[in-house]
């Protein structure tokens, strides 16, 4: 199975931290979203705190592969998760996509070749969200 | 009320990968993310039953509504009504002598009306946010989700024109009603409203 990372909505810490604020703060999403962009540092304290057991958090953002894999590993995977779209563009190559939270329920369920490259690709872009992937990754 | 895309993915790295490829068919892969503000719990209640979707939503559970008169949408139909405007202050009253009393605000909140502002975030897929465009923009949706609706097609076609352009109620979409005996009769005026300038 090869996997690559295509695209993927910014501020996905950022949108995580909006997320939890806009849940137990007064403050208008859109003024949380403006000030945590000016303020990078506090996004990071803010997301440290984060406990994904309530995991729509995770949900505002969106992550989109090319894969490049066999019917049987790709059936494999949709028969794991409900929460990733896909779509068979010919023989062996597929989009798929899902946001963090069905990523990262996805790798702590099934320590799969899957879950690796999908955990490898998303902290290839956001660094800052190898806590979500612990135990998966090393 | 007010809506603002906040963030969304682009659609060019997805062409330049997936040359050939229709933009349309890439929306179930793109996600969109939506600051929802100043809309009633009643409308709130409309938009989470689009199940293929993610929210966030201010929770009463720790946020003590304060000054409820001033944080409640009032009906265009019952603009300066006595018996909306008594209840609202009765229930503020209410709330607020509660939670004075020790009340936690999950139990306190249990008196506020439909009619309480709420903010929240909103997250689709492009594939789920054609389907509530196609229903939440139609005349017979109710007037607060559409007007709702309309705002989220302002900013998805200020940011990706090409992808929306054709995106609508379902009659603009498909190019008939598919209300059946509900047909509202004013395609033409929707399609008037709805369709994108050249």
């Amino acid at each position: 199975m090869r996997l690559k990372l295509l695209a993927h909505t910014p501020d996905v810490e950022t949108l995580i931290a909006v997320s939890m604020l806009t849940t137990t703060s007064g403050a208008k999403p859109s003024t949380l979203y403006q000030r945590l962009k000016a303020k990078p540092g506090k996004v990071s304290e803010v997301v440290g705190r984060a406990e994904t057991q309530h995991g729509n958090i995770l949900e505002h953002n969106r992550f989109t592969w090319l894969v490049e894999a066999s019917e049987p590993e790709v059936l494999a995977v949709l028969e794991n998760s409900r929460f990733i779209n896909t779509t068979r563009l010919g023989e062996g190559r597929w989009v798929l996509s899902c946001n963090l939270r069905a990523a990262v329920e996805y790798s702590k369920l099934h320590g799969d070749e899957f879950s690796r490259l999908v955990a490898e690709s998303i902290v290839g872009v956001e660094p800052g969200l190898r806590r979500f992937f612990k135990g998966v990754m090393g | 009320m007010r809506v603002r895309l906040l963030s969304y993915t682009p659609l060019e790295p997805l062409m330049e990968a997936l040359p050939g490829t229709r933009p349309r068919d890439l929306l179930p892969h793109m996600g969109y993310v939506f600051a929802v503000e100043g809309v009633s719990r009643a409308c709130s209640h409309q938009l989470v039953r689009h199940r293929v979707a993610s929210f966030s939503q201010q929770s009463q559970r720790y946020i003590t509504v304060k000054r409820l008169g001033e944080r409640v949408v009032e009906p265009p139909s019952m603009a300066g009504r006595r018996e909306f405007l008594d209840v609202v202050k009765a229930v503020q009253e209410a709330y607020e002598s509660l939670i004075a009393s020790g009340v936690s605000k999950e139990d306190a909140r249990f008196l506020l009306p439909n009619a309480t502002e709420t903010s929240l975030l909103m997250t689709m897929d492009g594939g789920s946010l054609l389907h509530f465009l196609g229903l939440r923009l139609c005349y017979r949706a109710q007037w607060e989700i559409r007007a709702l609706a309309k705002e989220a097609l302002r900013e998805l076609r200020k940011a990706q024109p090409t992808l929306f352009r054709e995106a609508g109620p379902y009659c603009l979409q498909l190019g008939y009603c598919p209300e059946g005996r509900f047909n509202c009769g004013r395609m033409k005026e929707a399609w008037e409203e709805y369709r994108a300038e050249p």
